[in-house]
């Protein structure tokens, strides 16, 4: 089992130190092959918004930087850990770099969902499963139930963790989630 | 009698290279009308154009001068693009460095887009915007939800746009009369949408996809291409 962790450089705070090292030993007990990779300020493009994801090499950004290799990764592992400081109830701004150009890996058209709401499909037949967790030195209320509704009210299969201290907590949440790969529910 | 200027910041977050293909600025185009109208002072900033030129701390420093601030820009996956997350992080970071406070009165707005024609799916996005607000010490005033984002363009001064456009007017005069009379308590997000049926829409957006890859010289079913598989 594969397990890929993306990090964002700029906030590398003491909470994060914690953070880190808990998902890293939970992950090594549990015997994933982990993998991280960094993002910094510089390391990624920002998306320009030109869907040649969609209509030029469907399925690739046509930027040429380390995202592709991200994607790659992405799309072959288990799980997906993303560990994201929380900046205005949002993910930052490395983070969001990565997700916006995580665009790819679905599929241009339109799908109406169960529930009525539109959604893209998935361009896969599987996906890992993916879970945020949000961090910050001082989390207000608000900014958390924000991050969990950027989430869960638009995301099938993606989990949402927000992080303020507590190891325990952190582990039973983790503890929740099945750490294998889901369907191609978005 | 004397009459007190106001000056807003426009402020384009569209991650586009090319700001003309943006239904961000349309939208922005809109609202310098109705600023103007009102008789406001008005000043553009494109954050694209910003973090390239290199001009973002001026840039800044004319933000954190401003009566007031409208924030237009699409949602990517949901919130927030990467490129604008990055501009405020960083105007946060300066507005500490340089020991800037926001005066009191400042209004922040925030008119979101997306490509799906549900409005309110950029409720979270408004939100995020109206915590950036109490953040740096502005009020936030109210934020416009626009869904249907990629029927805008072209369509704008179609006939059956004029009650769409009407909204949009609507909502951006709100916002200078806000402005104008430093009006302190926020109001009602709006939800805007072309007039124009959902399913109607789904269909020529899906058909747009593949007549625009046909150009690009692929066929219908390299859409579906699955590039990282093993």
């Amino acid at each position: 089992m594969k397990a890929l962790i993306l990090i964002d450089k700029e906030y590398q705070t003491d909470i994060y130190e914690q953070l880190h090292n808990t998902i890293k030993d939970y992950f090594e007990q549990k015997k994933f092959e982990l993998d991280e990779i960094k993002i910094g300020k510089e390391d990624l493009a920002f998306c320009m918004g030109c869907f040649g994801c969609w209509v030029k090499k469907p399925g690739e950004c046509v930027i040429d930087d380390t995202m592709s290799q991200i994607n790659h990764k992405f799309i072959n592992s288990d799980v997906v850990i993303c560990l994201s400081p929380l900046v205005f109830g949002q993910f930052s701004a490395n983070i969001k770099n990565a997700l916006d150009r995580w665009l790819p890996n679905v599929l241009p058209f339109f799908i109406t969902r169960p529930d009525g709401s539109t959604m893209h499909p998935s361009r896969y037949k599987s996906y890992p499963r993916q879970i945020v967790i949000a961090y910050a030195e001082d989390i207000k209320d608000e900014d958390a139930e924000l991050v969990v509704d950027i989430v869960k009210k638009h995301r099938r299969s993606m989990d949402v963790i927000v992080y303020k201290n507590s190891q325990a907590k952190l582990l039973e949440s983790l503890n929740n989630i099945d750490m294998m790969r889901v369907g191609d529910e978005l | 009698m004397s009459i007190v200027s106001r000056r807003v910041i426009l402020v384009n977050g569209s991650p586009k290279i090319k700001s003309n293909q943006s239904v961000s600025e349309l939208f922005v185009n809109l609202q310098e009308n109705s600023m103007k109208e009102a008789g406001i002072d008005v000043g553009r900033i494109n954050v694209r154009d910003s973090i390239t030129l290199g001009k973002t701390q001026e840039d800044y420093l004319e933000m954190s001068q401003a009566d007031a601030i409208i924030f237009t820009f699409p949602l990517y996956i949901f919130c927030l693009p990467g490129i604008l997350m990055r501009f405020l992080q960083d105007y946060q970071q300066f507005l500490m460095k340089q020991n800037l406070t926001i005066e009191k009165e400042q209004k922040i707005f925030a008119v979101v887009n997306c490509g799906f024609p549900e409005p309110d799916i950029n409720e979270e996005a408004v939100r995020v915007i109206k915590s950036f607000s109490r953040q740096i010490g502005a009020l936030f005033g109210f934020g416009v939800m626009i869904g249907g984002g990629g029927m805008f363009l072209g369509t704008i001064d179609a006939p059956f746009m004029k009650k769409t456009k009407a909204e949009l007017y609507n909502a951006f005069d709100q916002m200078s009369e806000m402005i104008i009379k430093m009006e302190l308590s926020p109001m009602e997000n709006r939800f805007i949408k072309p007039n124009f049926p959902r399913k109607l829409y789904l269909f020529a957006a899906d058909r747009e996809w593949i007549s625009a890859a046909k150009k690009n010289g692929l066929k219908k079913r390299d859409l579906y291409r699955r590039p990282y598989l093993k």
